[in-house]
Parts: C-alpha cells; structure tokens; sequence
C-alpha cells in the first residue's frame, strides 16, 4: 500500500468487510439502486437468475422487476436500449453476459453512445454503463475468454475500465453510474471469486482515470490492468527473492488512463515491462509503451517491454500457455533489467 | 396439403401414442425403431457426457435431452452430405444422427488430438465435413447470415442442395437473426431456417424474449412461409420438413420451420438449478409427459410392435458402451500442444505469428514453473 492507492476509507459506519471482486460489484448496483431511482440494471439473464456469474444475484427481489430486468437476447437492443434511456434521463447498467457478445452491439456502442454528446454539441447525452465479464482462464475457449478492451479504448467518447479489486470494483462502479459518460466496465471473470479483499460498507467512489501503485520499488516498474494484477503482483515477489525491487502499477482505467503515475514511476525506474493478457496486436499497452518512449526516452535504461496475449483467436485447451502468467511476466523483467 | 401459419403445432401423433391423422405408410415398425434407436442414443449421450462433467474430463455440457425428435427428425429429412448444415451449440443429436462419428463428437467434448476442431473450441462445438456439418460458433445467431449466404451459394452454382440452420427461440431476437432471414428471403435462396424452440434462452422465457405470438409467424415479414410443429411428435416433424425441404430445394425459396419443444435439463453445466431458479417443477414434469421418445414407444405399442424392455436397456448399455470407448479412444491420443495456439489461424502463417510460436516453444522447453530466469 502506498500513498496512492486509496486506503478502504472509513464509511459512515466505519466497517469494512472482506469481499470478493463479485460481491463488491454486486454490492455497487444495489448501493446505486437506492441511491438513485434512475438507476436501472438490466441484460440477458439478469432478473431472477440473477446473471450467469450471479452478479445481479438478489437485485431483482430487492428492487422489483421495474428496476431490474432481463431483455430479449440482443445485444444491439440492449446497448441501444441503454443509449435511448440514458438520453432521456435514466441511468441505466447494462449487462452484456460475456465481453466476447459486444459484438452484435458493437455498433450501437460506438456509432450511438460513443458520439452523441459529440455529435450533438452536448445537446444530448448518454451516461450509462455496459458491464461485462471478460478475459480468460477459465476454460471458455475463443467465445468465452476474449478481452476486447482495445477496439473500445480505440473509440473516443468511451471510457473504459477494468478493475482488479473488490475495493476498485466497488468504487469505480460507482464512479461510472455517477458520471456523465458512457463507461464500458470490464470485470475480468477469473478474479470474480479468486479476488478477495476489504470493502468498505457505506458510499465511496474511485475517481475513473487514476491508477493505483500496489507494490513499491525502484528498479522497474510492471504496469498491467485487470486480470493479470495477481500474476504481475506474483512476478515482482519472486524478482524480490532475488534482491530485484520491482514497482508494481494497476491502471485500473485505460480511458483515461493515468499518465502522471505511469510516468512518474518509470522515470524512478528507468524500465517498464507492460502487461496485458489482450493480443499484442493494436494491444492498448502500445499506446502506453509509446507515451513512455516519447516522454522519457532519455531517462529509459532499456526498451519499454511488453508481455500480451498471442496474435491468435483464444484456445480452449491451451489456456493456460495462452494467457501471460507470473513466470513470463518475471522472465520479460529480467530480460529488462539484463538489457 | 401442410399448410403454413397455422395458430397450433401440426402434429400426427398424440401424447398416449394414437395417431391424430392418418400415420404415413413410410413410417413402419422398422422405420420408427430405428427412429427410436437414434433418440434413445442421444438421449444416453446426453448422461454420459454429464458424468463426464462431474468426472471433470470436460469442462461444459449442453443437453438436448427432450429435443431428440426435433434433431433426429431433421437429421432424416435433408441428404446427409448434400445439403449444408448451420447448426447451433445443442444439436448433438442432430450431428449423431446425421452421422457424425462418435469417436470425432466425443474428441471435440475432450479437447484430445483426434479432436477434428484441434482442442481450439469449447467442449460441444462440433464441426465435420463429411456431413456438411459447419463447426459450431458459441456467438448466438452468427450463424444466421452465413447459412444465407451459403444458401445463395448453392442457387449461384445451380445446385440442388439446400442449406438448413438452426437455432433457438432466443437466437430470434438478435439482429443477425433478422438480418439472415430477411437476405435470404430477399435472394430467394434455398435454406430451410429450423427454430428448436424449447422455450427458454437461459433464463429467459420465450414471453419475455418477444411479444409475438409464435416464432413462425416472423417468417411473413421476410416473405417466406412459416410452418409450426409440435417438435415433440417425430412424425410431425418428419412430415413437414420434408414436404419444406422438397419446396425449398425445388426453387421457391427459403421456409421457417418452428419445432415447439422443450429441453428437460438444465441449459448447460454452468446452469445447474434451472428449477430452482426460474422455472417450476410442474412445468418440467408436464413436458416430462410429452417425452418424444415415450411418445414412439407408445405409438409403437399401438402398431402392435412395441419395444420390449430387453430391448430398450440393450440399446442404453449398447450407447453407453459406445461412448465409453470412444471416450477411451480419444483420451489415448492425448492433450493438444502449444503448436495448435499458432496453427490455423491464418493460410500462410505470417511472420509475426511465427516469432510467437518461437518464443512459446523457447518458453515451454526452458522454462519451468515456479524459474525465474536469469
Ligand atoms: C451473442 C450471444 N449473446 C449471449 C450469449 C450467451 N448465451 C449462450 S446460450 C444463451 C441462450 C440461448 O437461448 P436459445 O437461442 O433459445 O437456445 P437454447 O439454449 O434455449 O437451446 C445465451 C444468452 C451468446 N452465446 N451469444
């Protein structure tokens, strides 16, 4: 913990619990449900089945069916059905059940809800979030495992997020219904349950666009988002067995993404290595690799590095060689530091 | 004469097994045992491949299990390896009895080498060439717009094949949906569109998925005609696809057949307390009643054939014992390696896919868990 991740602030109760990733988003919805009788939460499955990942689980009993509701299976009407509400002063959350199925709504995302506000003058607007589980390791293959975080990060007029603590999930859930934007959220789903950790009990929001420092160091800094923090965190403890200090940064938000921390840390470290289970290809990291050449070219100590999925549709069998774990993300460090 | 639009499923044969009209000639003892036959199979399929499950020598299972006459059905009305098949994730039953071999439907739930889709898919995705049989896509009603085109195809290259593509009830609301339909109308082309609607989309109800009254009566807006079937009723279905099926493949372009079904179990392993989540153990035990396979039983035991007891657990153990070699079979040629990440997904592997399969195999062969390399 350091001075820029926020310390799970005291609620009005002062209690915090241990959640998991799950539950605080779960937790997020039915706090801004009440909060806000604008708020509307809906998708595929969402209603009595409380979602296939049972993150909606309970929400409909609480709120009723008016709040609450399941669509027919269509992402194009949900998403598009978000844009019409949120222009006539709903704030709605909008499942889409697995990332990979933002495809049939893709246009209604970035033709309608990404430029409304633009194409109008401001006159129109439409602040409503698309939440959706996303990345792998859980055995999905290519339609259940996909992280297309960067055709959106790609869409000006979108902001994009994904967290990787029920702390961040809750906060920045909050954030994202609150604010005047479209905010596609990505809940990468093998930290659903895997992460765990304290939640404060009462209202707070993570301001969309910060990052957050896990780990501090001083030789290079690994910077990832989402599902891959635990494997990132894991990589900077074993280069610490070797007497190697590695900073460790969760972005926490690709659009916008927090510049000032990234920099701030590699121009300590002199090196980066970026991590994103994405495929490498127009990976978002790129931009990010860029913005580090371009403002710290004379203070780098070796190449910006980058540990991303392959160039290749998800496997099913071969997940596991798929997706970038703590030894790959370690063996890109030390090529960093051997540089 | 089988007319299109009608307000209730055409059917033949009643739930206590007696025929309603008069049964065709074409559906003798032997006919309807092996009808039989094949239901019964993808039903043992279907609790072998959940055992499997709980085995955790797959990882994802959808069962077809009260939807076997609606897939055999259609399995027996197309030419198997002439006409082209778009099917959709729950159609084992279809491909089983199309043909599809056991040994290569069991690889593809196991991921194993002598999976023909090379451990790339989930489980229960399927694909073969020789039945025409186009690899299974997860994305809902993908599939549509392609199965247009497909059909387009065959009416390009005057053929007389048709293309059939089938689906659920809630794949109908997606756009694509729409948009397939209404191209193929538009082009006349030849593709008989097969709604298994077995009245749930996961959760979702069909009442809750669209305010239409039935799914064949979308057929009118896309200028086609839509027939309604109870998809229960083996003979039902036979019956009309086959009259549609000859209309189609005779020029007068694609038809909507909706199945009206039901599937019995969950809506894959992911969705293990349908009942106690959504929907009631009297609605379930009602379509319970209406079992397909129940259904030729009776309707055998009426023709005076009826399917002994003997007979039955011999086709049960018969099936079991089939996949449980083919099972052992496919486990014997092993996991699929790293390569299979690189392999297929482009026709000339380009340059940058080749340095990556480079590193993977440097990283496989040196690098062990837990080695921090130096
Ligand atoms: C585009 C898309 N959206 C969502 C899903 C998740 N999903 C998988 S199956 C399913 C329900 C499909 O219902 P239906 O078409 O009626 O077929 P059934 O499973 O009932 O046979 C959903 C929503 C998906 N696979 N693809």
């Amino acid at each position: 913990m350091t001075a820029t991740q926020p310390k799970p602030a005291a609620s009005s109760a002062g209690e915090t619990r241990v959640l998991t990733l799950i539950q605080a988003i779960t937790e997020a919805m039915a706090e801004e449900l009440a909060r806000d009788e604008r708020v509307v939460v809906f998708g595929e499955d969402v209603g009595a089945r409380g979602g296939v990942f049972l993150a909606t689980a309970g929400l409909q009993e609480q709120f009723g069916q008016k709040r609450v509701f399941d669509t027919p299976l269509s992402e194009a009407s949900i998403v598009g059905a978000a844009v019409g509400m949120a222009v006539r002063g709903l704030r709605p959350i909008a499942e889409i059940q697995f990332a990979d199925y933002m495809g049939p709504g893709f246009d209604q995302i970035i033709s309608q809800a990404a430029k409304i506000r633009y194409r109008s003058g401001g006159q129109f607007t439409a602040p409503l979030v698309i939440r959706t589980p996303s990345g792998g390791g859980v055995k999905g293959g290519h339609h259940h495992s996909q992280s297309p975080e960067s055709y959106f990060a790609h869409t000006p007029g979108l902001k994009v997020v994904m967290p990787s603590t029920p702390y961040d999930a809750k906060g920045l859930l909050k954030a994202a219904v609150r604010g005047g934007d479209p905010v596609i959220y990505f809940e990468p789903k093998r930290l659903y349950r895997a992460a765990k950790g304290e939640v404060p009990a009462g209202d707070y929001t993570v301001e969309i666009g910060q990052g957050a420092v896990r780990r501090e160091g001083s030789d290079l800094t690994i910077i990832g988002y989402g599902g891959v923090m635990p494997d990132a965190e894991k990589a900077a403890q074993a280069l610490a067995a070797e007497g190697v200090h590695a900073e460790v940064i969760d972005l926490r938000s690709l659009v916008p993404w927090d510049r000032d921390l990234v920099l701030t840390s590699v121009s300590k470290t002199g090196r980066a290595v970026l991590v994103s289970e994405a495929p490498r290809t127009s990976n978002f990291m790129g931009e990010v690799a860029y913005v580090i050449q371009e403002q710290l070219f004379d203070q780098l100590l070796a190449p910006v590095m980058q540990v991303a999925g392959f160039d290749t549709p998800y496997p099913y069998v071969q997940d596991k060689v798929y997706l970038p774990g703590a030894n790959r993300i370690a063996a890109a460090c030390v090529r960093v530091l051997n540089y | 004469m089988i007319q299109p639009f009608t307000s209730d499923p055409l059917r033949w044969v009643a739930e206590d097994g007696q025929p309603i009209r008069e049964l065709p000639a074409r559906f003798t003892p032997e006919v309807l045992r092996d009808l039989h036959r094949e239901m019964v199979r993808a039903r043992e399929f279907d609790k072998k491949l959940v055992t499997l499950l709980r085995q955790g020598r797959t990882t994802f299972y959808a069962q077809a299990s009260g939807m076997e006459a609606t897939q055999v059905g259609l399995a027996r009305s197309i030419r198997v390896g002439h006409d082209w098949v778009w099917p959709y994730y729950r159609d084992h039953a279809l491909g089983l009895a199309m043909g599809v071999p056991m040994l290569d439907l069991v690889s593809q739930c196991l991921g194993t080498n002598s999976d023909l889709c090379r451990g790339r898919q989930m489980p229960h995705h399927f694909g073969a060439t020789r039945q025409n049989f186009v690899s299974i896509s997860s994305s809902i009603a993908s599939q549509v717009p392609p199965a247009a085109g497909n059909a387009m195809a065959q009416k390009y290259l005057g053929t007389d094949e048709l293309t059939v593509c089938t689906f659920g009830d809630g794949a109908t609301s997606e756009g694509d949906w729409h948009a397939g339909m209404n191209m193929a109308g538009a082009y006349g082309a030849p593709c008989l569109f097969v709604c298994e609607n077995n009245q749930w989309a996961i959760s979702t109800n069909l009442r809750a998925q669209t305010a239409s009254e039935s799914i064949h009566i979308k057929a009118k807006a896309y200028g086609m005609p839509g027939y309604y079937v109870d998809g229960n009723d083996i003979v039902a279905v036979m019956e009309v696809l086959s009259h549609v099926a000859q209309d189609v493949r005779s020029g007068k372009g694609p038809a909507l057949v909706e199945c009206l079904t039901y599937r019995v179990g969950s809506h894959s392993n992911a969705d293990a307390d349908a009942e106690k989540n959504y929907r009631t153990r009297e609605e379930v035990n009602a379509w319970l009643a209406r079992d397909p396979i129940v259904r030729v039983e009776r309707l055998l035991e009426h023709l005076g054939a009826p399917v002994s007891a003997e007979e039955r657990a011999d086709l049960i153990t018969a099936t079991h014992r089939e996949v449980d070699e083919a099972v052992l079979a496919a486990e014997a040629t092993g996991q699929p390696d790293w390569r299979i990440v690189f392999e297929d997904v482009y026709a000339d592997t380009p340059v940058h896919l080749r340095e990556q399969a480079a590193f993977l195999r440097e990283e496989q062969t040196a690098l062990t868990d837990g080695a921090v390399r130096a």
